[in-house]
This record gives C-alpha cells, sequence and structure tokens, in this order.
C-alpha cells in the first residue's frame, strides 16, 4: 500500500479515526472521548494500524478537533473548521456551506466556490445551546435514549415552545412543560426546534447557501435535520458518515499538504 | 521582565510619589481623558488597563449583573479582590467618573462609591458639532477647575502646555515603536508599560528602540491587524494569536494607535496661545476613536483599508484583521458585523472574535483564531 493517510478527529464527546489511501476512505473507528481522550486516541491509532497490518511509518497523522493540540503521536494539526470543510466535499464535491453541531460546540462554514478553501465561519461561544450536549441533557431530562429522541420529535402534531435558550432553563422548562402533562412528542419537538433556530439564525449571519452539508454527530438526528431545513427554506445534505467528515478533511489535508 | 512584574515595579513607583506628596488620579480607559491637565496639576494619571479572569468577573458580580462590559466587571472586581499585583489601588486618591460607555460610567461609580475613592466628573461629548465642542471646552474648563480647587493653586498655562508637548513627544515615541518589525508580543509589552506609566517610560522606551536600531528584522508570523477593543495588562490573547501562527503587526486599538495617533504637530503648539484650544482640537480631530460620531465606522474602515494596502506592497502579504470585542461591550459588538462585512467587500478578510476574559472558553478561542489564520 502506498503511503497512507491518518485523520484523528478528537472531540468532547466522540473521538473520530480514518485511514485515507490515495483519496479513499480504508477504514475508520469511533469511539467516546472520555476524560482519557488521549488514551482513546492511542488506542484507536493502535486498533487501525494492526487491522490494516500498518507501522506507524506509514502513515502521516494529522489531528483535528478540540484535542488536537494535546495527541502526541499528530505529526501535523488542523481546526475542526478547515477539516471539516475539505471533508465534506469528499461527499460532496459542489459544497458551499457546511454546518457541523458536534458534542460541545456547533458552528457553520462557507467555502468558496472556486478555491475550495474557508471563506469565512461562524462558532457558538462557550454556551451548550445548540449542540449535541444541549440534546443529551434534554433527552435525559424526557427520560429517552439520546438516539430515540428525533424520531420521537417527528411525531409531533403541535411542538411545545421552548423559549430559553440556556441549557440549564431549557431543562427547567422542558420539566415544567412535563408536570403540565404536555406530551413527550410535543416538548421533544420544540427542543428541536429550538435548536435549529438557533444554529440556522449563526448560520445565516455569515450567509450559508446550497449545497448545505450537515455534518457532526447530531446530524444523525432527523429532527434537527427537518426543523434545519424549514429555517433555513431549503434541502440540505447529509454525508454517509456525517461523524467522520472533521478526520476525512484532516487526513486529505495531511495528503495534499504531503503532495501525494 | 513579564508586565504582571512590571505591576509590582508601578507600586513602588506610585508609592514612592505618593510619599512625595504627589496624588493619584485613576480612570476607567479611555482617549479622551484630558491627562495633561492632570499632570500639569502635580498629579499622577493612572489609567486602569487591566484584563480581568473568572475570579475578578465573579467578585463584580456582588454589584453588577454579568451582562455588563466584561472588562468593567473586571475593574470593579479588581477593587473588590485587590489581587496582590494590584495592591497600588489602594493608592488611589480620585476616581474619574466618565462616560465612554454605560459600564464606563456603572464601574467608575460604583469604584469611588463602595471603597470610598472621592470622584472627579468629566464628560465627554458625543458628536463633533460646534455646540458638542463648545460643551468639550466646558469641561476641560470644569476639570481644570476642579484640580486647582484640590491642589489649591491654579494651573498655570505654560505648566499644562510643558504637560502637552511632553506627552506629545512620548507619543511620538510609541509611533516609532508602532513601526519595528518586531513580534508584536514585544511592541504590545511596551504600549502597555508606557501607557500605565506615561512618560516617565520615555528612558527605558528610548533604551528599547535604540536597541532596535540595526537589529534584524523579526516578524514572523501571519500579518494581523488588531482592532476594536484593546489587550490590557494579564490579558492571554495575543499568546493565543502567536502560538496560533500569527503576528499583530498593528495595534489599531486604544493601547496603540488610539493613543499614540492623538499628537500635535509643532505648529499647532507654536501657534496656539490657549491650551486648553489645543486639547478641544485633539477632541475634534480624534476621528477613528469608537467615540467619535457620526463617521467612526466609516473612518476606521478607510484607515484598516489604507493600511492593508500599504502593509502588501511593502512586505508583499495580506494583513488579516482580528476585531476583538469583550463581551457586552455594545459600542464594539453593535457595529461589528457592518464593520466585517464592509471590509471584506474590500477583499479584506475579517474575524469578529467576541469573548469574556474566562478560562473556560481558551479552547474556542484557540480554535477561532487558529482556523481564521488558516484561512488566511
Amino acid at each position: 500500500m502506498s503511503k497512507c493517510f491518518i485523520g484523528l478527529d478528537i472531540g468532547s464527546l466522540a473521538t473520530k479515526i480514518v485511514l485515507v489511501n490515495e483519496g479513499k476512505l480504508v477504514d475508520y473507528r469511533v469511539e467516546r472521548s472520555t476524560f482519557d481522550f488521549k488514551r482513546v486516541g492511542n488506542n484507536l491509532f493502535n486498533e487501525i494500524l494492526d487491522k490494516n497490518s500498518l507501522n506507524k511509518n506509514d502513515v502521516f497523522i494529522m489531528s483535528t478537533g478540540y484535542g488536537r493540540n494535546t495527541i502526541d503521536i499528530a505529526d501535523d494539526r488542523i481546526t475542526e473548521i478547515t477539516a471539516h470543510a475539505r471533508g465534506v466535499q469528499y461527499f460532496f464535491p459542489e459544497a458551499h456551506s457546511v454546518i457541523d453541531i458536534g458534542g460541545q460546540d456547533s458552528k457553520a462554514i462557507l467555502i468558496s466556490k472556486k478555491t475550495g478553501n474557508v471563506m469565512d465561519f461562524q462558532m457558538n461561544d462557550k454556551c451548550a445551546a445548540g449542540t449535541g450536549r444541549f440534546l443529551e441533557v434534554m433527552a435525559h431530562a424526557l427520560e429517552v435514549p439520546i438516539e430515540e429522541i428525533g424520531s420521537l420529535a417527528l411525531n409531533s402534531s403541535n411542538p411545545s415552545a421552548i423559549s430559553s435558550t440556556c441549557t440549564v432553563f431549557a431543562e427547567s422548562e422542558v420539566i415544567s412543560l412535563f408536570a403540565r402533562g404536555t406530551s413527550k412528542h410535543d416538548i421533544a419537538a420544540g427542543i428541536h426546534k429550538s435548536i435549529a433556530r438557533r444554529v440556522a439564525g449563526m448560520a445565516k449571519r455569515i450567509g450559508v447557501a446550497p449545497q448545505l452539508v450537515f455534518c457532526g454527530g447530531v446530524a444523525k438526528n432527523v429532527a434537527v435535520k427537518k426543523f434545519l431545513e424549514e429555517e433555513l427554506g431549503y434541502g440540505i445534505v447529509i454525508p454517509e458518515h456525517p461523524q467522520l467528515t472533521g478526520a476525512i478533511g484532516a487526513a486529505l489535508i495531511a495528503q495534499e499538504h504531503n503532495g501525494s | 521582565m513579564e508586565n504582571l512584574e512590571f505591576l509590582s515595579e508601578c507600586f513602588m513607583v506610585l508609592k514612592q510619589k505618593k510619599e512625595e506628596g504627589k496624588k493619584v488620579i485613576a480612570f476607567i480607559s479611555h482617549d479622551n481623558i484630558p491627562e495633561e491637565l492632570i499632570d500639569a496639576a502635580g498629579y499622577i494619571p493612572l489609567r486602569m488597563v487591566f484584563a480581568g479572569n473568572d475570579e475578578l468577573m465573579d467578585a463584580s458580580h456582588d454589584y453588577l449583573p454579568p451582562s455588563t462590559c466584561a472588562f468593567a466587571q473586571s475593574c470593579i472586581g479588581a477593587f473588590s479582590i485587590k489581587p496582590n499585583n494590584l495592591k497600588f489601588l489602594d493608592l488611589i486618591d480620585y476616581v474619574v467618573i466618565s462616560n465612554h460607555c454605560v459600564s464606563d460610567i456603572c464601574a467608575s461609580e460604583i469604584i469611588s462609591k463602595y471603597y470610598n475613592i472621592p470622584q472627579l466628573k468629566f464628560y465627554v461629548s458625543y458628536t463633533k458639532t460646534e455646540n458638542s465642542l463648545k460643551y468639550f471646552k466646558l469641561e476641560l474648563v470644569d476639570f481644570k477647575r476642579k484640580l486647582e480647587e484640590l491642589r489649591g493653586s491654579v494651573i498655570e498655562t505654560q505648566d499644562l502646555m510643558n504637560s502637552i508637548v511632553k506627552y506629545n513627544n512620548f507619543k511620538r515615541k510609541l509611533s516609532e515603536l508602532s513601526k519595528l518589525t518586531i513580534p508584536g508580543s514585544q511592541k504590545l509589552i511596551h504600549f502597555q508599560r508606557a501607557i500605565l506609566k506615561g512618560p516617565d517610560y520615555l528612558p527605558e522606551l528610548e533604551t528599547f528602540l535604540q536597541s532596535q536600531e540595526n537589529a534584524q528584522k523579526n516578524e514572523k508570523g501571519k500579518p494581523i491587524l488588531l482592532t476594536g477593543c484593546s489587550i490590557f495588562i494579564n490579558d492571554y490573547l495575543n499568546d493565543l494569536i502567536e502560538d496560533g501562527g500569527g503576528n499583530i503587526v498593528f495595534f489599531d486599538t486604544w493601547v496603540g494607535f488610539n493613543y499614540y495617533s492623538q499628537i500635535f504637530s509643532d505648529e499647532q503648539i507654536n501657534s496656539s496661545n490657549d491650551p486648553i484650544d489645543l486639547l478641544v482640537e485633539r477632541f475634534k480631530n480624534n476621528i477613528f476613536g469608537d467615540h467619535s460620531v457620526p463617521n467612526y465606522l466609516e473612518s476606521k474602515i478607510s484607515q484598516i483599508e489604507e493600511f492593508s494596502i500599504n502593509y502588501k506592497k511593502k512586505f508583499g502579504k495580506k494583513v488579516g484583521v482580528i476585531n476583538h470585542i469583550i463581551k457586552f461591550c455594545d459600542h464594539m459588538s453593535i457595529m461589528s458585523s457592518h464593520l466585517k462585512n464592509k471590509l471584506q467587500e474590500k477583499g479584506i478578510q475579517v474575524l469578529n472574535l467576541e469573548r469574556d476574559y474566562s478560562r473556560a472558553n481558551r479552547g474556542q478561542l484557540t480554535t477561532r483564531i487558529e482556523a481564521f489564520l488558516e484561512m488566511m
């Protein structure tokens, strides 16, 4: 096998690793980051090398994500903003905009049609509202598994109005709606609409437009996609592996930097 | 010597001056406080230019809600906690209440009221009309009168003129510093020290400038123009920019250009009979400060564009703009989108960087800065 490139995306909730060879995704792994994300990153790295019969010298590692600067096996590092912008183009070469909702933050990215590079971006601040963590807290409050909260929301015919943008206040609001007898479907729909409204507002500020790619772990949630489309007024696309776009982008950039 | 150690040195200097009978007049910094009048009165102008941290901001919440400008929160917190390196706050005799913004007034009044520091009021007109210039002059005359009451004698015209010349020469040296091809962090250290210590810092500044005369150019990283809020002492923002591969080549902020550009030509000084009129003239010509209404933004955009064009011609590199917005600083945040859009239309890349001083968002700030540098 010719020189391989590894993209290691250490997010606040999940660590993703991909192996790329000649511009193609060969293998990948995803695991929860935990507090010891260095150990998780190292384990995933060793696993993917073993599985593909590779040595460390056979690969170039580009780290990205929240823990990119602290993982010592990386040869180089790049921000997740640049990595996602490149990674979505692996799946959708015509992509013009990106919305990435991860565990700790959400981002909107504008891609230059001419160069494929990042033209502008917006990130939420340190507040957890509009992120995967917000959904986790709300799923816990509704006592439903995180994997099911999206489909629960799609069964609503009368979404509740969740006015709080702060995760802590929104959780109290959800509990009080619950106490008033509002159905789980309607509360769940209200929660998803609240995320969609917040993220779409941020994305509109930089002028996102079709073709818009939705990625990050939250892109697996069907209700967030539906309500985002309603807020934006057009359809959005989701890659086959929405959680991997950052890692794939990092690996592809590593390949380009190394002239392969 | 780091600037936190410099603060300790300031304590010793101020203490010594106090023992000589001088009084310390502090103010939350902005570019229209007439420090020359304070100096001419024989007092020491002390600019409060200290960035905060979580502890200082939290301490301020005894008085003000967290939705107050983070810098104002930190100033109150500094008086509330008085960390070791800010012990010289105990040496302040008067605090100036001014109206650069609502937070400025609130914070200054709270500091005066709860820490028993007598106040001196100096209000600044917002526009540059004939009327507002008249009011600004009245404020200057009133401020001078209050200082004269405190010292028990008149401030002589020649003494005020001497102070104006002293500050003018000092600012010219700062302008020379800004033109050096050195890392932004080195410039910033001298700007911060100079603004805190005033013209007393001139000998150290001159020594540094002389040491750079034959030095090799030492400017690495992607060139950044910093606009918006200043980087105050004890702020880690510049470290994040340099660690990410950037270098601030122009400080278009109060700690930087907006301070040292407030100078007079020799002709203005030589032809003036009334130094108060000179100070009014300076206020009138201060069109780049964010206190300049109504055309501040247009002037700012033209100025940044001009710098960008000249930098490209001289160094062959494009400058990126970081617009630094301290959270809840309405002055900066309200105008940030317009500034960004207008500069982007001119092909200049802009990062609107809104933040407070908490440690919690350091990771996100790093990502934003590094992503912007990658984008450049």
